[in-house]
């Protein structure tokens, strides 16, 4: 429930900083936006997600669930802030102090995570995605702690300007792509298929496709290591995701039901972001569209879509479970299509769509006189569309508690 | 001799959720007392187990995605041999 703060946070941002924001990726306004999008409410989601999808995609529940993942969301929250505000005023106090809370975070999060990975059984594919995901999060975590420390001028880690860029590159290919990308094709090999009905992904696909992504990333920090080109590995990780996409989207056009909901459309728009993100890096496109097309085109889209699905399932199906333990069969609960109701979704994915065009076109052509205002509408855009989504996740839980109550 | 399967079989391996759970909800309330149910399913439903183990049921789970069957009893009428033995037609 914090995490639409952190993008509503990022569409202050942009409205306040429109002609700083997409002009650079190096501006200091562009990179606390960026982390306030990958860690505030990516990140933030994706660990609450894995908190919940392991013990019903996997029969494996995280242990002491309550507990860890109220420590992992205050470490999150708060290591995000101090490193955002850090990047954003240039301080340095606030960046160690961000590195450092954002890496014991990870630490308690991959050791709950990694514990309730053993124990999974069932979705083969699925589980080990998860496992190479929670490595793609250590390593985007060590490269950021290297570039903080490269920042701060640590004897160390001592590096060229000009390898510094590469440095930023890499720790943003393991974060989009090892992290976030692997989570979401194993996630999506159970979800997809689940949700809208359709054929399941091709076992050749399931086999095939993170191993590619990890081994592309492994070969390009080799390569960066050695003082060599990164393309090999970088072009192996993006074909790994760009045929996921295409896979999914051609699954999606086979589902059983030709009824489109939100969450489709959502689905829809990420994976043809992340294809065009993917297509413009390997073609050496401009960092700015592929920031957008990555961070709002698939960063704010996939979490959206999904949560109009969990949350009302989640709702209902706790519901469910306490009406069955206390046999409280007079109270009829709300159909699960009730908690957000979809016409209501379709118009907050009306305005995330303004909000990720607005953006697009101002990254595209940052030279036209009105951008900055295109920037700034598509800040207010994503601010209405974020704020929707996050008074739509309140009546859902407010009616749940309303509910829960009147089964007690 | 044991006595001939008759299979109450639900396929759910089709919908999307919730409506599987609330399907096999539904054909439990529905079933002859005693009867087992034998359900087609696309993936393991892990949640519907927590609500069989509330519920006083009893189950068991063969095959994987994307062909699960599960059998499911009232734990006070174990399934016979023959059931146990029985599966659902390809």
């Amino acid at each position: 429930m914090a995490a639409p703060l952190f993008a509503l946070l990022a569409a202050l941002i942009l409205v306040l900083e429109g002609d700083q924001i997409l002009a650079t990726r190096w501006s200091p306004a562009t990179l606390a936006t960026i982390h306030l999008l990958a860690l505030g409410f990516l990140t933030q989601i994706m660990c609450g997600a894995l908190f919940q999808m392991l013990p019903v995609l996997a029969g494996s529940p995280v242990a002491r669930a309550l507990l860890v993942g109220r420590a992992t969301q205050i470490l999150l929250t708060l290591g995000t802030l101090f490193l955002c505000f850090g990047l954003y005023w240039g301080h340095q106090g606030l960046l160690v102090l961000g590195g450092l809370t954002l890496a014991v975070c990870v630490l308690l999060f991959g050791w709950a995570i990694g514990a309730a990975l053993r124990r999974a059984r069932g979705a083969q594919y699925t589980v080990m995605a998860m496992r190479f995901a929670l490595i793609g999060l250590f390593v985007t975590l060590a490269l950021g702690l290297f570039l903080i420390a490269g920042l701060l001028g640590a004897e160390s880690v001592r590096f060229a300007r000009s390898d510094f860029a590469r440095w930023v590159d890499l720790h943003l290919a393991w974060g989009l792509l090892g992290w976030v990308g692997v989570l979401v094709m194993g996630v999506a090999y159970q979800v997809v298929p689940m949700f809208h009905v359709t054929p399941g992904y091709p076992r050749w696909l399931m086999r095939s496709a993170v191993p590619a992504v990890v081994a592309g990333l492994l070969i390009a920090t080799l390569a960066m290591g050695l003082g060599m080109g990164v393309w090999a590995g970088f072009g192996l990780a993006l074909t790994g995701v760009l045929v996921f996409a295409l896979v999914t989207l051609d699954r999606q056009h086979r589902r059983e039901r030709p009824r489109v909901d939100a969450t489709l459309l959502y689905w829809w728009t990420a994976m043809t972001s992340a294809m065009l993100a993917a297509l413009l890096w390997a073609w050496g496109g401009r960092a700015e569209p592929i920031g957008v097309l990555a961070f709002v085109g698939v960063g704010i889209a996939l979490p959206s879509g999904m949560l109009f699905k969990i949350m009302p399932f989640l709702s209902w199906f706790h519901l469910q479970y306490r009406q069955l333990s206390g046999r409280r069969f007079d109270v009829r609960i709300p159909h699960m299509h009730a908690f957000i109701p979809e016409r209501s979704a379709l118009i907050q994915f009306g305005l995330y769509l303004v909000s990720l065009v607005l953006l697009l076109l101002a990254a595209i052509w940052p030279e036209l006189a009105f951008s900055v205002w295109l920037v700034r509408l598509g800040g207010l855009a994503t601010a209405g569309a974020i704020g929707f989504l996050w008074w739509l996740q309140l009546r859902c839980s407010a009616q749940y508690r309303s509910f829960s109550r009147r089964l007690a | 001799m044991s006595e001939p399967v008759v299979p109450q079989v639900l396929d759910v391996s089709r919908l999307a959720p919730p409506e599987p759970l609330e399907r096999v909800l539904d054909a439990l309330a529905d079933l002859p007392a005693g009867r087992p149910l034998w359900v087609l399913h696309r993936r393991e439903p892990f949640p519907l187990y927590d609500l069989l183990r509330r519920m006083g049921y009893g189950w068991r789970t063969l095959g994987e995605d994307p062909r699960v069957e599960i059998l499911i009893w009232p734990l006070a009428n174990p399934p016979s041999e023959a059931e146990l033995a029985w599966r659902i037609p390809s």
